[in-house]
């Protein structure tokens, strides 16, 4: 099988300072991985290097089997990203925000409207995002990643404000994708993700490590 | 997979164009900041300009030109950098980078939104600059206005995007777009005092009316950001 | 890096050194004085060939940038790096030159002062300037190349346009064209000084150019280094 995430010696640099790596890592389909650390561990480059939303100063990254590099716009359609920074827009409503994402990905106002459904924001759909409590941005944003029904979700502290309805709904978001996510919450980790990488100053504390998934 | 036709890819830009435009001047209505600052922003220059200038009925249009230009290109600076700068604090950027949407599309619809914006702000200026300096403003001036407006936003949206991603984005966009706008104030101010002064320029061949001239300039720097904009806004 | 290195920089830094000497003789010894304008002509010859270096240094940035964005060359960012503060300085010097030499010629009238090259000459340093400044407010490493690149290139579009702007300014007002000898054509011996300077102006700037290259080279080594030692220092604690 395919590996979702395959990096080898990936490393992020700005000037002096290693930011994070060299890192090797390798991710099947379907696995969720779960990046602990500290802050300025690293979790943040790691996971901006993951969504190609930065290139790495040195080493190999393929993601969904395609050069990260090279076939970036072929990877955007088929990833998702939410950073610290949730990325939507506070003037716009939580529908018109989707919608004109839905947009550049060249999908329609249906499938806006089925992302504001699954997130569970189809009654807060008219108001506008600054109206919004945390949590629910944190939805919308969520919302937002999961719009073009990508394959693979990078995840920067999604849980940061969520609710416990809105942890189940990660839960729900994750079946079926490879998903990377980073996180303060051990607890959360291990009920979602299968696996977990501890980063200590940009490194790789030990191989990521299997998380025993608690079925209920 | 079948490839893309080139009218489907056309059509996509064209629509994601759209698009970024539609949703930051509804971003910008909605949020009720920008245009009111722009129009305090326009009375106070030209009260300022009015005391600084010691103005009258003769001075008042003959030094309007340069007044119309002052206020331009500090409007402008004040227009185009916002249009990146809240897009960086919301990590909307990057959210629209990371989608097939293509940066040169997303660059094309910001700078047409900026510019429309610059358009409603010179919508004020213009008639401001009539009633409370006297300047003769005629169509000529409005045309030659609009054209340096289609220009000034294709560059300076270009360095705005690129001033948001420094440390220092307030002392770089005037850095970086002034000596980019120098020409449209010197080709753009002598045609809006020929304008302004009633003169005329028949005399010049066609080739060197003001006017062809700023075309040419808006032309060559819209071909000249398309083709930057995709290194400035993607790693 | 090695010994060669240095001892050939020394050998270039010394001929241009020389060459600026030779220079000055030709300027203040050998080249007439100018029947118009006097003595202060004499700042002709190094302010034109200031403007000339400026001009070659900025190619230099232009055609660093480009290297890096086609090919992702990280030695022709280096170059524009090098470049564009000799660069700067080459602009700044040619630009002071100028207006020394304006003050008693036209007054420093801006109706005159103001010309074509005076006003190309302003831009491309603020140009520079920018350029400078964008390297050091940007993200370290890639934002900062590749940014910086752009504003190379983008400024080196410019300068003509602002160049070609003026002068069809002027051809609404005509104003006394800045006559670089006082005549239509130089005399032999002016023309012999002005070709004099210009080589050893090159040469100069040239070897500062080289100069910083190296300075740059070493930087981005000691760099290297200093991200590998931090590698090797975490390996060796046990993480992986």
């Amino acid at each position: 099988m395919t590996a979702a995430i395959r990096a080898e010696g990936l490393l992020q640099r700005f000037g002096a300072v290693v930011a994070v790596g060299p890192l090797d890592l390798e991710l099947r389909a379907g696995e969720r991985l779960a990046v602990l650390g500290g802050n300025g561990a690293g979790k943040t480059t790691l996971l901006r290097l993951l969504a190609t939303a930065a290139r790495p100063a040195r080493g190999r990254l393929e993601l969904l089997g395609l050069d990260a590099g090279r076939q970036r716009e072929r990877l955007r359609a088929r990833l998702g990203y939410v950073g610290h920074q949730l990325g939507v827009y506070p003037a716009l409503t939580a529908m018109e925000n989707l919608e004109f994402f839905a947009t550049l990905h060249g999908l329609g106002r249906a499938d806006a409207a089925a992302a504001v459904e699954l997130v569970g924001l189809a009654s807060l759909a008219g108001r506008r995002v600054e109206q919004l409590s945390r949590g629910q941005h944190q939805r919308l944003a969520l919302g937002r990643a999961v719009l073009h029904r990508p394959e693979l979700l990078v995840l920067d502290e999604p849980d940061a404000s969520l609710d416990s309805e809105g942890r189940s709904l990660l839960g729900q978001l994750f079946d079926g994708r490879t998903v990377v996510m980073a996180t303060h919450d051990s607890a959360l980790a291990r009920q979602v993700c299968d696996r977990a990488l501890l980063l200590r100053a940009g490194r790789a504390a030990g191989d990521p490590w299997s998380l025993r998934v608690v079925k209920t | 997979m079948v490839a893309a036709r080139r009218e489907d890819i056309a059509v996509r830009f064209l629509n994601v164009v759209y698009a970024v435009a539609r949703k930051d001047l509804r971003a910008e209505l909605r949020g009720r900041e920008l245009l009111p600052a722009l129009a305090q922003f326009v009375v106070l220059a030209l009260v300022i300009a009015n005391f600084a200038f010691d103005l009258d009925l003769v001075s008042g249009p003959r030094l309007s030109p340069g007044i119309l230009w002052l206020v331009l290109v500090f409007a402008g600076l004040v227009v185009f950098g916002r249009a990146f700068a809240a897009e960086k604090e919301s990590g909307s950027l990057e959210a629209m980078l990371l989608t097939p949407a293509g940066p040169a599309a997303i660059f094309a619809g910001k700078a047409l939104a900026a510019a429309a914006l610059l358009v409603a702000c010179e919508a004020l200026l213009l008639p401001a600059m009539a009633v409370f300096l006297g300047s003769p403003i005629s169509a000529a001036v409005v045309v030659t206005v609009l054209v340096a407006t289609a220009g000034m936003a294709s560059l300076g949206s270009l360095f705005a995007a690129l001033a948001a991603q420094t440390r220092a984005r307030e002392l770089l966009l005037p850095v970086l777009a002034l000596p980019i706008w120098v020409p449209f104030v010197i080709v753009g101010g002598k045609a809006v005092q020929v304008a302004m002064s009633g003169q005329s320029l028949t005399a010049l061949p066609l080739s060197s009316q003001p006017l062809v001239v700023m075309a040419d300039f808006d032309i060559l720097f819209l071909v000249v950001a398309s083709l930057a904009a995709r290194f400035v806004l993607d790693d | 890096m090695t010994e060669p290195e240095d001892r050939r920089l020394y050998a270039l830094t010394a001929l241009a050194l020389a060459g600026m000497l030779v220079a000055a003789g030709m300027i203040f010894l050998y080249a007439p004085q100018d029947a118009l304008q006097g003595p202060v002509q004499r700042i002709f010859y190094l302010h034109v060939n200031s403007a000339i270096a400026a001009y070659i240094c900025f190619g230099m940035v232009v055609a660093g940038g480009v290297a890096y964005l086609w090919k992702e060359s990280v030695r022709g960012d280096r170059l524009a790096r090098a470049a564009a503060t000799v660069g700067l300085v080459f602009t700044t010097n040619a630009f002071v030159m100028g207006m020394i030499w304006a003050k008693p010629i036209w007054n420093w009238d801006p109706s005159k002062t103001w010309d074509a090259r005076v006003t190309s000459t302003a831009v491309l340093w603020v140009v520079y300037a920018g350029y400078l400044l964008v390297r050091r407010f940007a993200t370290p490493g890639r934002p900062a190349m590749r940014l910086a690149a752009v504003v190379g290139i983008v400024g080196f579009v410019d300068v003509p346009v602002v160049h070609f702007s003026v002068q069809w300014w002027r051809t609404l007002h005509p104003g006394p064209v800045i006559d670089a000898a006082g005549g239509p054509a130089l005399p032999p011996e002016m023309l012999l000084a002005f070709m004099v300077t210009m080589v050893a102006v090159l040469l100069l700037a040239g070897t500062l150019v080289a100069i910083r290259y190296r300075i740059e080279a070493r930087r981005d080594e000691l760099e290297d280094r200093a991200v590998a030692a931090q590698l090797e220092l975490a390996a060796s604690h046990g993480s992986r």
